[in-house]
């Protein structure tokens, strides 16, 4: 299963949040420059971080976002770097990443550990075993860091 | 586990993030189902993360509304042209208006016409049979008669 394919599970019949039925140029409006945001950190060419753009924007899955048991933003964060590691994917496919644009690999600090899982595309697992660390610890990390974005 | 540890575990910003494995959903589903504590916390988490990536949003281009537009409404009448084209598809009988004074029955009426045909015609020999029976002994009868005169003449 791929990560596009996750974001449609874990719906629950009744949302947490209640959400009106909106149309992708509403949710555009709302969330297209947060969206723009997490592919350019992802993919920081403009004219592909554009292309993924729209094609989360007219993407049907777009419209799954209705029925997402939480916030839209939530399922528009995931949508959008769902989408911006999959054309990382391809494009590294093609062009394999430079060396020096990793993450340095032995930081364990949480910023580092999002930073590969979040922007690089590792899955945790992955991180994980590039880290050397437990899958366990690398969840932690992400708890670790929306607790110090939360207090700084 | 604890509700607590269940937060510090980092599950849930996994789940939020799209990181989680189908059992991860499952194990985030059934806390929050359980315990009204988690699903508020899981709220406030969602509005931080909301917040983490809205402060690193960035404005794209004008042209790309204008793509996505015009690529939405391109999908939708394809999605339409192609429902019609379904539907016509499914449709058993073609919605056509002729001006035709001929009347189309089912097929089954065929065999009932021609039962019918057939006894019409066996009833119809069978009457002529009888009728120029029964004339020719009313016939017959008179010239008995006839002859029954004359014998007692």
């Amino acid at each position: 299963m791929n990560e596009l394919e996750r974001i449609n599970n874990g719906v629950s019949p009744q949302p947490l949040a209640s959400n009106n039925s909106l149309s992708s140029l509403e949710i555009y409006d709302k969330f297209g420059a947060m969206a723009y945001g997490i592919i350019l950190q992802i993919l920081p060419q403009p004219h592909l971080a554009q292309e993924v753009l729209v094609s989360v924007f007219s993407s049907p899955q777009l419209q799954s976002c209705n029925s997402y048991p939480f916030t839209f933003a939530a399922c528009v964060i995931k949508l959008a770097r769902a989408k911006a590691v999959e054309a990382k994917r391809k494009l590294t496919a093609l062009v394999p990443a430079n060396e020096e644009d990793a993450v340095d690999a032995d930081s364990l600090s949480p910023q580092n550990i999002f930073e590969l899982a979040f922007r690089q595309g590792f899955t945790p697992d992955e991180v994980a075993k590039k880290l050397n660390i437990t899958k366990s610890e690398v969840l932690r990390s992400f708890h670790d860091f929306f607790k110090s974005y939360r207090n700084a | 586990m604890k509700t607590q540890e269940f937060i510090e575990s980092g599950i849930l910003e996994s789940h939020l993030l799209g990181f989680a494995t189908n059992e991860e959903q499952e194990q985030v589903k059934q806390m929050m189902s359980a315990d009204r504590e988690l699903a508020d916390y899981v709220l406030n988490l969602e509005s931080d993360i909301r917040s983490y990536f809205v402060h690193e949003s960035v404005t794209p281009p004008t042209a790309v509304r204008e793509i996505i537009q015009l690529r939405n409404l391109r999908e939708r009448k394809e999605k339409h042209a192609f429902k019609s084209a379904d539907q016509d598809i499914k449709a058993p009988y073609l919605d056509i208006e002729v001006n035709d004074t001929h009347m189309k029955v089912h097929k089954f009426w065929r065999p009932a016409f021609i039962a019918v045909f057939v006894l019409s015609k066996i009833f119809l020999i069978a009457g002529l049979y009888y009728y120029f029976k029964s004339a020719s002994q009313a016939e017959e009868l008179q010239k008995l008669k006839a002859q029954q005169v004359e014998q007692l003449k």
